[in-house]
């Protein structure tokens, strides 16, 4: 997918551009608002990656003005400020994802295809993923036609889940989009309750659903 | 001296000053009013009286000449009455009357005069009188004085008018005086307030302002001098500390990081061992980093920088945070158990607050062994504030060592074998301080001879609209 980065420091643009690319995306980097938000504006680009602090043009003023002007390209705003406030203000500018810094290089990667997967995410009432299927409407779960009973977190675990199939999905975007916390939990939390919404979901069938991704995070796929 | 000269330079007195300045003019208004009202009343009435007589007498003169006015002046002033007459000769040599000669005259022809004489011996109330009349020239020359002896009513406004001076000069005095006074009082108060933040200034962090207890306003100054002289005091020694505790604690991991690369760059190639060195920097980088947001973050709770407040379901957080933790602290042995109160809501941020718990129930899973209990419990106390507390059965904090374990980056002996930057408590502590609440560590959940440890966030009560209303 084409990926713009928009960020004025040049090793930071560099180190991102390679990581996209080496990602398999196409990258084209601008170095400050103004040029970021002109190429933003008619460059037909998948996902828009957008630091905070622009020279010119700061980062959420750009989403504002792309919304206005009918863009809904997906934006992740990168920023070293991510307080809460600052989450939100950019979040409620428009932007679709919002990453402190800083961060590592896999969870912009797993971030970035998540926000270009769930750019068309309309309102769906079901979701399916091989033999397991999601009703949204009467919250229930089934595996190869058997009920599976899960508690309301798990279910929104697996709702997440689901929605990325086939995307990487880090502790952190768990962590922010399930339980809606911003800190680091120093313990092995999330991987507990990965193993036991695992344990409901694929203990009993031959295939594996919910595979780990080695240091990155987890991964749903048929 | 001195303190005199600024007693007068004291707005307590500039106040009086202008108080009595007020007393005083009303005063004279007052006096002014009651003169003309009583004094100013009699020698108009006792003026038309004059007036009346003297006309009488000229109608005599008019009809029968100067022997006829001579034989009424004559006859009347033998009749007892309060009027006084005297006729004289154009020239002042009295003719008839009650006075051997004239009071001194006027100058113009018809004129009022007011004199006072000397009452005859035989009269009432003898010695000196003071009268009011009438006199004037008729026609071919005779002068004619008709005039009223005030009596009584001269003694009465002589009193009147020294009664109201008296008020007055005494109303002045008084204010002149509760001023002075009201001035001394408060210059004292507000010099004990002045010499407090003398001596802060001068150096004496532990010096704090006077309360007497009277709950006035000079007491409620004085509280709120010393809450931010506290304040002032405990940022002035975390800025002294955190310098050196910065540096001190990021040594280690910087060594052990620049350690791994260096040993990794002196060895032969090794592709797999390499990669592992990589590896574990990366791991100490990302342990810096949460270093660097941990203190970033303590920073922004205690610099108190705008946080947006607003109503929080500790109850429904606090149940979350168990239903979070609990499998992990399962899977390792553990129990975590909330026993966590309904509806209970306070004013503050959120995520703060969930951060600040996380951290309890963290640091007691990590410090409880396998086996061992953790219990979040939250309740309503019964002052109205909201206890938030992580009791566990391990080892426990010695109560003497309590106070210290809050402080940033103060890691105890006993948990050197830990991970952790001891940034944890402190920012428990700050969120306390920023919610105007408090942390407290105590005895946990005792088990044989463990006394465990018990951190209780105390968190005051989010204020129902009446209730601010009523505080106004």
């Amino acid at each position: 997918m084409r990926v713009l980065v928009v960020e004025d420091d040049a090793d930071m643009a560099e180190s991102v551009r390679a990581s996209l690319i080496a990602d398999d995306h196409e990258v084209e980097v601008a170095n400050d608002g103004e040029a970021g938000q002109a190429m933003a504006l008619t460059g037909g680009f998948d996902v828009i990656v957008l630091d905070r602090m622009l020279p010119k043009k700061l980062g959420v003023a750009i989403v504002r003005d792309l919304r206005e002007h009918g863009v809904s390209t997906p934006v992740l705003i990168l920023s070293a400020l991510h307080d809460e406030d600052h989450r939100v203000e950019g979040l409620n500018a428009g932007a679709n994802d919002y990453l402190g810094k800083p961060f590592s290089t896999r969870e912009l990667l797993a971030r970035v295809r998540a926000l270009w997967h769930g750019r068309n995410r309309d309102v769906q009432t079901r979701l399916q993923v091989g033999d397991l299927e999601m009703d949204l409407l009467g919250r229930t779960v089934k595996r190869g036609g058997k009920k599976l009973d899960l508690q309301p977190r798990e279910f929104r675990l697996l709702e997440y889940l689901m929605r990325n199939a086939g995307q990487t999905v880090t502790r952190k975007m768990l962590l922010e989009n399930v339980w809606d916390y911003h800190f680091d939990p120093q313990t092995n939390v999330i991987d507990v309750h990965i193993s036991r919404l695992r344990s409901k979901i694929d203990r009993d069938f031959a295939q594996s659903l919910l595979h780990t991704v080695r240091g990155s995070g987890y991964r749903l796929e048929a | 001296m001195r303190a005199d000269l600024t007693l007068l330079r004291t707005t307590t007195f500039r106040l009086a000053l202008a108080q009595a300045g007020l007393v005083l003019s009303l005063v004279l208004a007052l006096l002014g009013y009651v003169y003309f009202a009583t004094v100013g009343q009699l020698a108009a009435d006792s003026d038309a009286l004059a007036d009346q007589e003297f006309l009488s007498l000229e109608r005599a003169y008019a009809e029968g000449g100067i022997r006829r006015l001579n034989q009424e002046i004559v006859e009347r002033a033998a009749r007892p009455g309060p009027f006084l007459y005297v006729l004289a000769e154009s020239d002042g040599a009295v003719l008839a009357g009650d006075f051997q000669q004239l009071p001194a005259l006027p100058r113009q022809d018809w004129e009022r005069i007011s004199f006072d004489f000397d009452r005859p011996v035989d009269a009432d109330g003898a010695g000196k009188g003071r009268a009011r009349g009438r006199v004037g020239r008729l026609l071919n020359g005779p002068i004619l004085l008709v005039a009223r002896d005030l009596g009584d009513t001269a003694i009465i406004s002589g009193r009147i008018t020294r009664v109201l001076w008296t008020v007055g000069v005494m109303g002045l005095l008084i204010a002149l005086a509760t001023g002075l006074v009201g001035a001394w009082i408060a210059s004292r108060r507000v010099e004990a307030l002045t010499n407090t933040t003398h001596d802060v200034m001068a150096g004496d962090m532990k010096r704090r302002a006077p309360v007497r207890g009277e709950g006035d306003e000079f007491d409620e100054l004085a509280i709120a001098l010393n809450e931010m002289l506290d304040r002032l005091e405990r940022l002035m020694q975390v800025s002294r500390t955190a310098g050196d505790a910065i540096a001190h604690d990021l040594r280690s991991p910087l060594t052990r990081f620049r350690q791994k690369l260096e040993n990794a760059l002196e060895a032969p190639p090794d592709s797999i061992r390499d990669r592992e060195a990589l590896r574990k920097a990366l791991d100490e980088a990302d342990g810096l980093l949460a270093m660097f947001a941990a203190i970033l973050k303590l920073a922004r709770v205690e610099a108190n920088a705008n946080w947006r407040f607003e109503s929080v379901d500790v109850s429904g957080f606090l149940r979350e945070l168990v239903e979070f933790y609990a499998p992990a602290a399962e899977d390792e042995g553990r129990t975590l158990q909330g026993e966590i109160g309904d509806d209970l809501v306070v004013r503050g941020e959120a995520g703060l607050l969930t951060q600040a718990v996380s951290n309890l129930i963290e640091n007691a899973l990590k410090y409880t062994p396998v086996g061992g209990h953790v219990e979040v419990r939250a309740q309503r106390r019964p002052d109205g504030r909201v206890e938030v507390c992580v009791s566990d059965d391990g080892p426990g904090i010695d109560p003497a060592d309590r106070d210290r374990a809050m402080e940033r980056f103060v890691r105890l002996e006993s948990a050197r074998s830990t991970p952790g930057a001891g940034l944890g408590l402190s920012l428990v502590a700050a969120v306390a301080r920023l919610h105007q609440g408090g942390l407290h560590l105590r005895d946990g959940l005792a088990v044989g001879d463990r006394h465990g440890l018990g951190a209780a966030l105390v968190l005051p009560a989010e204020m129902s609209a009446e209730t601010r209303e009523a505080r106004r």
